[in-house]
């Protein structure tokens, strides 16, 4: 019973953790909260979704095409919708209002395409779903698949980050972005690429979650306010902070799922989110101030 | 080397450097001495592409240089030591050196030129894995000296290098500079510790009142009585 919940817990986890990556990274790179950011998950879940049906195309196959899209439009985006506001904020605070307000209504916009597009019905596909052994506990592959992926994209962004040349500059921008640039670095371009990066790792486990969860065109708020509880949780900007929370709410769910009642998921989340924000404002994990 | 001609710099309606021409050229240490507020520092920023200059020219080996980014002049050469460091002090002192050699002019010696600040500040050496913001004012100092020199610039502008440190330290720092310039890198420094940067400098310009009120060789300065009298502090005999 126990090892079912936590290893059930720890693959619903990972998806969740990658999810809130992407968030973490386009608000502690590029300083925008993008609150379309489900929109841009979900959009990618359809795809996923359209190509299968569509034809016949595995999510698996597709993925990596999908990340890229999201990539591309992420990029997009930042230079068509951000730019002008990140200009206007002088570096100030204001970025983070008026990013806030314009994604905001970004996410309306988002929504109104994917209706139009997808209509308002629920849609799965269920591919992959034969179970797998896990310590004798059966776990759908489609869901282990999300797992193994959520690992690879997240442990490969941390090394990434930590490791390189490229990481380093990213890191640069986010902790002293008005230092950034005495060291050569073009701070808009690196937010550019956060934010791109943000929008292909939402994009990517958009495209994982299509294979095993239903989903409507009216979902994306949830996917950003569980990816923005993770976020908070784990100390905003922090990057392992965020993988190491995803996980965390993952075994929470789980466990009030199945101990308690599968309808108060959604509470406990929030109860969690609360009693960060009363107690840790600073995330589990963060320490800085 | 650098070639500023008539540079006016204000911020709404206070005028705080008006129509200053200077020049550096290449293997000299110039200074620019004043009292706070005299303009020094805003004729920096407009060198290191912080501040907008409301007129005037600044031209770099014959190039104009006004209204180039910021992050472009390093890999110019132009390597800028803000008035308080600009360093990342969230990061390791070892991580803030390897971010000074990120433009691409400097990636590609980048070891040799850590060894070469180690050796110049043996102390960031010893703490190379400490988080630079925990660091002491002079230390930090350090850093941000030495991340400069890691982008192997031909232009090193220091803004108050010795501005809040201790007199001790304060002498390390100079030491250090000496021992910077002794490479034949070309320096434009601002300071308010007139008496040792004259010290160093082959040239300095005076600045009062955000105008440019004098200039000559750093030894004829150093015995200027009514400079001595303005920055110096003292009588001419005692400075001797």
């Amino acid at each position: 019973m126990l090892t079912t919940t936590l290893i059930l817990g720890l693959v619903l986890g990972g998806t969740y953790a990658l999810l809130a990556l992407g968030l973490t990274l386009q608000y502690g790179i590029a300083r925008i909260m993008n609150l379309a950011y489900g929109e841009f998950a979900l959009a990618a879940a359809f795809l996923a979704v359209a190509l299968f049906q569509g034809i016949g195309l595995s999510p698996l196959l597709s993925l990596p095409g999908i990340a890229a899209a999201g990539y591309g439009a992420g990029w997009l985006l930042y230079q068509v919708m951000m730019r002008p506001l990140v200009a206007r904020s002088g570096g100030g605070g204001r970025l983070e209002t008026d990013s806030i307000l314009a994604t905001f209504g970004l996410l309306f916009l988002l929504q109104g395409g994917l209706l139009l597009a997808f209509g308002a019905d629920f849609t799965s596909i269920s591919h992959l779903e034969r179970g797998v052994d896990v310590f004798g506990v059966p776990v759908a592959a489609n869901r282990l698949i999300a797992f193994a992926i959520c690992v690879l994209a997240g442990g490969a962004l941390v090394a990434a980050l930590r490791f390189t040349r490229w990481g380093l500059a990213m890191r640069a921008v986010a902790l002293a972005p008005g230092s950034a640039p005495l060291v050569g670095i073009d701070v808009n371009r690196v937010a550019r690429q956060g934010f791109a990066l943000g929008a292909a790792l939402a994009a990517t486990a958009g495209a994982s979650i299509s294979m095993y969860q239903t989903f409507s065109a009216t979902g994306g708020v949830v996917f950003t306010m569980k990816a923005l509880v993770i976020v908070i949780m784990g100390g905003v900007g922090n990057v392992p902070g965020a993988l190491a929370a995803g996980f965390a709410l993952g075994l929470i769910e789980t466990f009030v799922a199945t101990a308690i009642d599968p309808g108060l998921t959604l509470a406990a989340t929030f109860a969690l989110f609360l009693g960060v924000l009363l107690w840790r404002p600073q995330g589990l994990f963060g320490a800085r101030t | 080397m650098l070639e500023i001609r008539g540079l006016t710099v204000a911020y709404g309606k206070h005028v705080a450097l008006e129509d200053a021409s200077l020049d550096v050229e290449q293997g000299r240490m110039v200074a620019i001495l004043g009292a706070n507020g005299a303009g020094k520092s805003s004729l920096l920023g407009a060198i290191g592409g912080r501040v907008v200059p409301v007129s005037g020219s600044i031209r770099y080996r014959g190039r104009p240089l006004l209204g180039m980014a910021q992050h472009r002049l390093v890999e110019e050469g132009i390597a800028l030591v803000p008035e308080g460091r600009g360093i990342f002090p969230a990061l390791r002192v070892e991580e803030n050196l390897r971010l000074g050699a990120f433009p691409a002019r400097a990636r590609q010696c980048a070891a040799e030129r850590m060894e070469e600040v180690f050796a110049l500040f043996p102390k960031l050496a010893e703490r190379r894995r400490q988080i630079a913001g925990t660091m002491s004012g002079g230390e930090q100092q350090m850093v941000a000296i030495g991340r400069a020199l890691m982008s192997k610039p031909d232009l090193l502008l220091l803004d108050e290098p010795s501005l809040g440190l201790a007199p001790i330290v304060t002498r390390e720092v100079f030491a250090a500079l000496a021992r910077i310039r002794a490479t034949g890198l070309t320096i434009l420094i601002v300071e308010q510790n007139a008496r040792a940067t004259l010290e160093l400098a082959d040239h300095a310009y005076l600045v009062a009142a955000g105008r440019i009120a004098g200039s000559g060789p750093a030894e004829r300065i150093k015995s200027d009585p009514a400079v001595i009298r303005a920055f110096l502090g003292g009588s001419p005999a005692a400075a001797e």
